[in-house]
């Protein structure tokens, strides 16, 4: 049986449901309490859980993110909300230099089982700093497992296997998906991680996509003339390329849409991964579509310029044919 | 004028012992470094032995260190760490504490409780934050402390370490080894009297020491782990030291003023000065000064033969550790 819940739904029963099945879970960040957080994703944990489980945090990523890791190496799960992904600059050393790495430099002594998460995304008019896609930042320091969700059911079923893993996770939502709507299952469930899910079948071409991408890309998939196949990777690191590769194998084409700037986004990495591997089961060049290289700007039809469009991703679709 | 000695006889002698074991491993090791057996730099703690002893011996097995600052290799053997591991990890060798994968700016051994360092100054201390969190939340009363130079209290992330501390009472113990020199940058140009005075801001205990003295640092240190023991938060402490080393091997400290440094090696000597003070009240005599020597040479002989046999790490093992596999979901073990 299933129910229809939004994406922030899904993300606050993620973190309600560990938060009951583990002892050792701890949710902290800016304003997780009482205020719920800014898109509603921890509203009623704090009611239920009291505050030694679910924790404000005073307003510095440095200390959530530093934190963290020392929680988790000290035997703890945290789950540390950054309140936008932006702000993983702030906190850039222990995102970048610290959390992926101690665990490499200890030798495999030092465990990191975190969660940071953070919404990201652009298309709220938030403007240059509240709306970047990092994974791009992020799946370029190994270490870190970059996790993304498209709809309700990802929401929930990654998040919830991203605090049960025992590696540094960032989990990135999309905020323009907050409150969209999506079917899961009544019963517990999880999402592997690592794992790209085929979640359109088509003959003619691949597209690869996620978030509010994978949503334009299926109104850009119903107005072309061809059998579009859509491959949402879900993980971006470590990336499953070999689910991204067979479905190229079968339909001959790629076109990768993500919301990372163009000059190296992970839109690029995909397409090489192909090219390299996979050079003489493409039929035409792949192609690569994302954000404009250029800050997100907050006026909604300059933000709208700089975002892939469905109409960008057809002409994209269709320039390979 | 005779200093007494405040400790019952056998912790002066390890106390003595401990601080002798640093510096005849730092000196084996610079040697070795010299003769291009060591890569990457190589920092040494002259002058903050006491400091590192002191506080090592204050702390519990299952209390937590979190090694920030540049003076390294001392903190790891005052908690503990066994020198072949440790001098086989500077070698990079697949017999160290870290499989290679470390070396002298990341030993960590976990099981001793020695979180490791923040190679990038002033990063260790969240962190120390969150292990202090971590023990908290499990119900223990184990405490984390952690070191910082007098450099690195400059970062933002330190000052955000006291913030959350405070704010959760944590037990946590900051101290700041000051020895005056942020590489070549003198702390006397920083604003407070005693880098210690960061934590009054945040109501918490704060204390500024000879750092030299190592049995004043062992004292301070062990009232501010009791404190975070009970429950009564954390405490920062300005440990003040001198460098009597260059900031690594090879630095030519062109920016020290000669007839200062002179005298600092003078009259700052943590070990020279515990030698004399133990021999002065008969805590230990010339001859057993002797075999304890001789027995510490022995034992730095046998970490580098260790070391030296320790194989080189396959290339392979480059790829180790990045991630723990199989991640969560795929597999068959969940």
């Amino acid at each position: 049986m299933t129910r229809e819940i939004t994406y922030v739904q899904a993300i606050a029963e993620a973190i309600d449901e560990e938060l009951e099945r583990d002892e050792e879970v701890i949710l902290f960040g800016e304003d997780v309490e009482e205020f719920g957080g800014n898109f509603g994703e921890t509203e009623g944990l704090y009611e239920k859980h009291g505050r030694n489980r679910v924790r404000n945090t005073p307003l510095s990523e440095i200390g959530i993110a530093g934190m963290a890791l020392g929680a988790a190496v000290g035997g703890i799960r945290p789950v540390a909300e950054l309140q936008f992904a932006d702000f993983a600059a702030t906190a850039g050393d222990e995102v970048f230099n610290q959390i992926p790495k101690q665990p490499y430099v200890s030798g495999g002594q030092i465990e990191a089982p975190l969660t940071i998460f953070a919404p990201s995304g652009a298309g709220i008019g938030a403007g240059a700093q509240h709306s970047q896609s990092v994974h791009s930042w992020l799946g370029n320091v190994p270490g870190w497992v970059v996790v993304t969700a498209t709809t309700p059911y990802d929401a929930k079923g990654l998040f919830k296997s991203a605090i049960r893993d025992n590696n540094p996770v960032f989990f990135l939502p999309h905020k323009m998906l907050s409150e969209t709507k999506g079917e899961v299952p009544d019963e517990e469930y999880t999402l592997p991680l690592g794992e790209a899910a085929v979640e359109e079948d088509g003959e003619d071409v691949t597209v690869v996509a996620t978030q509010l991408m994978f949503h334009r890309a299926k109104e850009a998939a119903a107005e072309v003339d061809a059998d579009v196949e859509i491959v949402n990777p879900r993980t971006f690191a470590p990336l499953d390329t070999e689910t991204i590769a067979e479905s190229v194998r079968k339909t001959g084409r790629l076109v990768v849409v993500d919301e990372t700037v163009e000059r190296y986004g992970t839109q690029g990495h995909i397409a090489n991964e192909i090219v390299e591997n996979d050079f003489f089961s493409l039929d035409a060049p792949p192609k690569t579509i994302g954000v404009k290289d250029i800050p997100i700007p907050l006026s909604p039809p300059l933000e709208q310029e700089a975002l892939p469009s469905a109409d960008r991703i057809a002409n994209g679709i269709e320039s390979l044919f | 004028m005779t200093q007494n000695v405040s400790v019952d006889d056998d912790t002066a002698r390890d106390l003595l012992e401990e601080m002798l074991r640093i510096d005849i491993f730092e000196e084996e090791t610079k040697e070795r470094f010299g003769e291009g057996e060591i890569p990457g730099f190589v920092h040494l703690s002259g002058g903050h032995e006491g400091s590192h002893v002191g506080m090592g011996a204050a702390m519990r097995d299952d209390d937590w260190l979190a090694v920030g600052g540049a003076r390294l290799i001392g903190q790891y053997i005052a908690k503990g760490v066994p020198l072949p591991e440790i001098m086989a990890e500077l070698y990079g060798r697949v017999g160290g504490s870290n499989k290679g994968h470390g070396g002298q700016m990341h030993v960590s051994d976990v099981d001793r409780r020695l979180y490791g360092h923040a190679a990038t100054i002033g990063s260790g201390q969240n962190p120390a934050v969150g292990l202090g969190l971590a023990e908290e939340m499990k119900g223990t009363d184990n405490v984390a402390v952690t070191t910082i130079g007098d450099g690195g209290t400059s970062r933002g992330s330190f000052h955000t370490a006291l913030v959350f501390a405070a704010y959760w009472d944590l037990p946590v113990v900051f101290i700041i080894e000051n020895n005056e020199w942020a590489i070549s940058t003198p702390a006397e140009s920083l604003s407070p009297d005693h880098l210690s005075d960061y934590g009054i801001p945040h109501n918490m205990p704060t204390e500024s020491i000879d750092g030299s003295d190592v049995e004043e640092v062992y004292h301070t240190v062990a009232e501010a782990i009791e404190r975070a023991r009970n429950g009564e938060g954390p405490t920062v402490i300005e440990s003040r030291v001198v460098r009597l080393v260059p900031h690594f091997e090879g630095d030519k400290e062109t920016y020290r003023d000669e007839e200062a440094y002179e005298r600092a090696k003078e009259e700052k000597d943590p070990i020279e000065n515990y030698r004399e003070r133990l021999l002065e009240n008969d805590v230990i005599t010339e001859d057993e000064l002797e075999d304890m020597v001789a027995n510490i040479e022995a034992e730095v002989e046998e970490a580098v033969e260790f070391a030296r046999e320790s194989p080189e790490p396959e290339p392979e093992a480059a790829y180790d550790h990045v991630y723990q596999l199989p991640l969560y979901g795929q597999g068959e073990e969940q």
